[in-house]
């Protein structure tokens, strides 16, 4: 690879890899093509989940998180990734035990059991907030890179819980209104449309998925219905928890409420990968539960 | 120039008042009924009357349509007459050259959505204030000249900084205090919210600059017995109660008229450990003994003993403690009285807690360990009856659960003994005494039982915040009623958790109503005496809730601190600067005038008869000797205009300014006959 | 009234139960467990209700998060632990971002479910999740449809993590052992099939 080329350490988490392995392919290819080379985290597992495990024992998540990260610091690299789940575990744990000693003590204790260290040596970081990093990529160089403009199409943006909030412990400002995720939509040719209430949750974290699916529906159903209201063709994330809900979420929401909305859910490296020129087939997007091809047939 | 004198030319000046008149009457329809009124010569109409431009409008019309009667209907004569005054004298004319129509207040307002009758009633208004325009008379306001002295009633902290103020002015001020001391209220609490100073430590240099200050002259166990007079010149007459104890300068004067000698009271207390007779300390809200000899606390100000003659047995012990030296006691002492000339007063009454054992509910004085707020002020107060060890009365022990009742009959709209009112310092002193408990008894938790937590004031909402980091734990649940275990005294305090949604039910080993405060039972005589109104509540009322907060309705008569409605330290003595402030204007000027709505005696119609005299209330009408007759003459200081005189009178011979038989009659007629008279 | 009623009848007791909230009902140290753990001070909360406004959980459900600060205060340790509404928290902590007193309502819900774990209440779902991780490192581990599709993208048929590289599962599983984690997750889970 070239040498002005950035080098992270990949942080795959769970779903991107083992639901979705598109996002995975499009991140390393599409990073390539705007200066930035993802190298694997080898030996990485689960963040580990922030709501359904971190609910259990929060020692452990600490833990567990801080195996990942030390991992990266061995490699001397920082993190980077694509998952809001995996960023609230992997960024804030990261943060927390730079800022306190205690917790941080109580961790290395334990990590001492399998000869690891935390440092604090490293930084963490969104994959998309890279993206929109002008120092080390920024929306004109993802603009550059576009080969096939997603002109007109109309795809809102999901912008997760975890990489935003809470925002007093995070850099992104904003919380209730940001717009610089439909910057990076716009950027691909197409037109980011607003919507009702778009801040809201997915539904499906802190275990409450798994532990009441038609509780977590509800709440997915309502942002499908306000992005039905507005007429848009897609919906991207930068979270495959996200995609899964509202991709698979779909199919659950019709079995169970009736309701069917055929929405293609998108994470953003997909769409971005599309626009640089790669096929469904190099996406893998017939993984998807909802079928993309009426969004597909229009940027054709 | 066409001799116009004694030919009315009226001009009518309707005020929109934005959308408060023009919303609901139709201006435009008024405006040209108006200019069809007899003495009519021009009809006008503005968006705001009362700002630059409407006024201009009257002064130009006066000079070009040479008026000699302005007619503005707009809002209420209280809040705009004087400007509107201002611009008919601008214009050229007698400032009384002028009338007001209020279709705002009691049209516009009250008619809101009735826009025909409200329109022909605003016609009518304009009827009957024209028909009153075109009979006006030139009048000259009466100018008195100001006593350089002020009187303030009451020495709490309040009371205090107004004498401060006033005498720091310039101002030669009598204090009045009621009690042997001052210092108020204040000096009964131990700290004061939100800076938790220690209250004695703000509170006695004040005190002391009080006391020595050239231009005060204190008069403590004093009471106000008659207010005659008006603004500049009023005259006070003051009981000194019979204190039974000489202060030196008394004891001087004594020595100069009687040559009995001796020193007089040192404050050295000889007397007191003498004494055989012991009653409560009304001070220590009873907690405490003193004897029928006695000084409230250690910090009194002047340092001078009283006898209570009601419990004194007259033994002489406390006599011959004293001694010939200082010889300062006399216990055949009897209530003199004194005689001031002040230009304006300041009432500074203070309050009291309301009688909260009437509501039988929280156990007041049936239940030894429900105590009110001001009780607790003297249990934790280190200088207290119990040396600032929070104990319970039932057995002495130290409470570890303090329940704090907020709102405990404020904010109760079931009358008698409760208050519909916020009593706006309860939140904040039961947020300090739960600080307070904190911090002196390891362990011990505060409860507090509220409805709000109204903590409005400065640093107020930081205290909240502080007092409830500190572990104080806050129940939203107005108290129910309080049960006693009878075994351990222990208190049940009943509520709802209304955040919880369910009944509570928690023993506390004491509990604290913040009971609400109401008016001294004595400033109802003493309103009265000055002339001073009361709002509904009981408080004394202000000329202005906003514009004139200070002011009473009677001129020269000044409120500050609570006796004009609850408010906590800061606000009282702010209050209190204001009135400062308004009661030395007068003073300064020198002079104040009085409207001239004086009776006035047609000497020529008047029999001599005397029989207005009695009806007089304010003492202004007099018999004179005149040209061989016997005649009325009106003292004008003192008419107020009332017109019981000029109403009573058999044979019509007073005449009431600018409120004239001729004048009042027109204007009915006007009423009744639609201007079909002139 | 009197809490111990010895009716003798448990139905009519459970009807009739004392719901009234006494001081012994309270456990202060509850509150300071939920400081510790969700490291926000939960003992400030006035009650404005800001929380629950903001919850996308709240209008589907009996769950006001605004009652668990409340039970948080009051030491009401028992009564927040065993309410099922302790689960519906998504944890998108809008009201953590809008608490005017700035706390964080979500940690301490957070603070209350690892406190619940140690009384063995726990939804089963959370308990696979550990198990999951245990065995593989991961929560939603690799299949054979995903690998197939991996595969047809040019990726390792398994992913370059604990799947490529289990050597670091007892790593892993040693971390979790230190805190007794699965032992206490097979357990209920376990006592649960019974």
């Amino acid at each position: 690879m070239a040498g002005n080329m950035r080098q992270y350490a990949f942080f795959l988490g769970c779903i991107a890899p083992n639901r979705y392995p598109g996002c995975e392919a499009a991140a390393i290819k599409t990073s390539a093509k705007l200066g930035i080379e993802l190298l694997p985290l080898k030996g990485a597992g689960c963040c580990p989940a922030p709501g359904a495990f971190g609910a259990i024992d929060l020692k452990v998540w600490y833990a567990l998180a801080a195996r990942n990260i030390v991992l990266a610091e061995e490699m001397k690299m920082d993190i980077t990734l694509i998952c809001n789940g995996c960023y609230k575990s992997i960024w804030e744990v990261n943060h927390i035990l730079k800022h306190n000693d205690e917790l941080r003590d109580g961790v290395n204790e334990v990590l001492a059991e399998v000869d690891m260290e935390f440092k604090g040596s490293i930084d963490v970081w969104h994959l998309i907030e890279l993206y929109y990093d002008k120092k080390v990529c920024g929306v004109e160089k993802v603009r550059d890179s576009v080969v096939r403009p997603l002109t007109g199409t109309k795809i809102a943006a999901h912008y997760g819980c975890h990489l935003l909030k809470p925002k007093k412990e995070r850099h992104f400002g904003d919380t209730d209104n940001p717009m610089w995720f439909e910057a990076l939509i716009e950027a691909l040719g197409a037109e980011s449309v607003q919507y009702r209430n778009k801040m809201q949750c997915c539904g499906a974290g802190g275990g409450v998925r798994g532990y009441d699916l038609t509780h977590s529906l509800d709440i997915t159903n309502e942002k499908l219905i306000n992005l039905e209201e507005v007429g848009a063709d897609a919906l991207t994330e930068v979270c495959p928890f996200c995609q899964l809900q509202y991709d698979r979420g779909q199919v659950e929401i019709e079995e169970k409420f009736g309701k069917k909305y055929g929405l293609p859910v998108l994470h953003y490296n997909e769409l971005l990968g599309l626009a640089q020129g790669m096929t469904p087939q190099e996406l893998a997007l017939d993984l998807h539960a909802i079928d993309c091809t009426p969004f597909l047939e229009k940027i054709r | 120039m066409v001799e116009t004198k004694n030919e009315p030319r009226i001009g009518v000046f309707l005020c929109h008042c934005g959308t408060n008149i023009a919303g609901s009457i139709n201006i435009e329809e008024v405006k040209n009924y108006a200019k069809t009124l007899d003495g009519v010569v021009i009809a006008d109409e503005y968006q705001y009357m009362c700002s630059t431009p409407g006024q201009s409008k009257i002064i130009d019309a006066i000079n070009e349509n040479n008026l000699n009667g302005v007619v503005v209907a707009a809002c209420s004569p209280r809040l705009h007459e004087p400007t509107f005054r201002m611009a008919t004298q601008e214009g050229g004319l007698n400032q009384f050259r002028f009338e007001m129509a209020n279709i705002r207040d009691q049209n516009s307002w009250v008619h809101m959505h009735d826009l025909e009758g409200a329109t022909e009633k605003a016609k009518d208004q304009v009827l009957i204030a024209v028909a009153k325009a075109r009979m006006l008379e030139d009048l000259q306001p009466k100018s008195v000249p100001v006593e350089h002295a002020a009187l303030v009633l009451g020495a709490g902290v309040g009371g205090m900084q107004a004498a401060l103020d006033l005498a720091n002015a310039g101002i030669k001020t009598y204090l009045v205090e009621k009690l042997p001391t001052i210092g108020g209220r204040m000096s009964q609490l131990d700290k004061t919210f939100p800076t938790l100073d220690c209250s004695q430590c703000i509170l006695t240099p004040k005190m002391v600059d009080v006391g020595r200050h050239p231009l005060i002259e204190l008069r403590t166990y004093t009471e106000v017995e008659k207010v005659e007079g008006y603004i500049g010149n009023f005259t006070i007459t003051l009981r000194h109660k019979a204190r039974g104890v000489l202060d030196p300068d008394q004891a001087a004067a004594r020595a100069a008229a009687t040559g009995i000698l001796g020193t007089g009271c040192n404050g050295c207390g000889d007397c007191d450990a003498v004494c055989p007779v012991i009653k409560p300390n009304p001070f220590e809200m009873g907690m405490a003994p003193r004897k029928a000899i006695y000084i409230y606390h250690a910090q009194v100000m002047p340092l001078q003993y009283t006898i209570d003659f009601d419990a004194c047995v007259k033994c002489g012990l406390c006599v011959d403690a004293c001694g010939s030296e200082k010889n300062a006691i006399d216990l055949e002492a009897v209530d003199t009285f004194e005689e001031i000339k002040v230009g304006t007063c300041i009432l500074a009454i203070g309050f009291d807690l309301i009688p909260i054992e009437e509501k039988r509910e929280w156990g007041y004085k049936q239940y030894d360990n429900v105590i009110t707020g001001l009780e607790f002020e003297r249990l934790i107060c280190a200088s207290g009856p119990t040396v600032g060890h929070l104990i319970r009365p039932s057995d002495g022990k130290t409470p570890m659960k303090i329940g704090f009742v907020l709102c405990a009959g404020s904010r109760d709209n079931t009358g008698g003994v409760n208050k519909a009112y916020c009593s706006r310092f309860c939140c904040m002193y039961s947020l300090k005494h739960a600080h307070q408990i904190m911090e002196k008894i390891p362990g011990a938790v505060p409860y507090l039982f509220y409805m709000d937590i109204r903590s409005f004031g400065k640093m107020y909402e930081e205290f909240y915040y502080r007092i409830q980091n500190e572990g104080a734990k806050f129940i939203r649940g107005r108290v129910a009623n309080i049960l006693e275990d009878p075994i351990t005294k222990n208190l049940i305090v009943n509520t709802e958790d209304t955040l919880l949604g369910r009944p509570v039910a928690m023993e506390m080993d004491m509990v604290v109503l913040a009971a609400a405060v109401q008016p001294k039972p004595e400033a109802e005589h003493i309103r009265q005496m000055f002339g001073v109104s009361k709002s509904q509540d009981g408080w004394l009322l202000e000329a202005h809730p906003k514009l004139n907060p200070c002011g009473t309705t009677t001129a020269g008569i000044y409120l500050a601190g609570v006796c004009q409605g609850p408010k906590d330290i800061p606000d009282t003595v702010a209050q209190a600067e204001g009135a400062a402030s308004a009661a030395s204007i007068p003073i300064h000027m020198g002079e104040v005038q009085l409207e001239p709505y004086f009776a006035m005696c047609m000497e020529d119609l008047c029999a001599g008869c005397g029989m207005c005299l009695n009806q007089c209330p304010y003492g202004a009408l007099d018999l004179i000797e005149k040209n061989g007759r016997t005649v009325m003459e009106v003292t004008e200081a003192k008419c107020k205009g009332c017109g019981t005189c000029g109403g009573f009178c058999p044979g019509g011979a007073i005449k009431m300014q600018h409120f004239t038989s001729p004048q009042i009659c027109a204007q009915i007629d006007a009423f009744l006959l639609k201007g079909g008279v002139n | 009234m009197a809490k111990v009623k010895e009716y003798g009848n448990a139905e009519l007791e459970e009807k009739l139960r004392d719901t009234s909230y006494y001081t012994d009902d309270s456990n202060p140290q509850f509150l300071e467990d939920v400081k510790k753990i969700s490291r926000t001070a939960a003992n400030m909360c006035f009650q404005c209700g800001t929380c629950t406004g903001s919850c996308p959980s709240a209008p589907r459900s009996s769950y006001r998060i605004r009652l668990f600060m409340r039970k948080g205060v009051l030491g009401l340790e028992k009564e927040a632990l065993n309410d099922p509404d302790l689960w519906l928290c998504t944890t998108c902590y809008s009201c953590t971002d809008r608490c005017p007193r700035d706390l964080a309502p979500t940690d301490v819900i957070m603070a209350m479910r690892n406190l619940a774990f140690k009384f063995d209440i726990v939804p089963r779902n959370f308990l696979k999740t550990v198990q999951l991780i245990y065995n593989s490192g991961h929560g939603v581990p690799n299949n054979d449809v995903n690998r197939a599709a991996r595969v047809k993208l040019g990726l390792p048929a398994d992913p370059p993590t604990t799947h490529s590289y289990p050597e670091f599962i007892p790593g892993i599983q040693k971390i979790m052992d230190f805190y007794k984690m699965k032992e206490n997750a097979d357990r209920i889970l376990s006592e649960g099939e019974h």
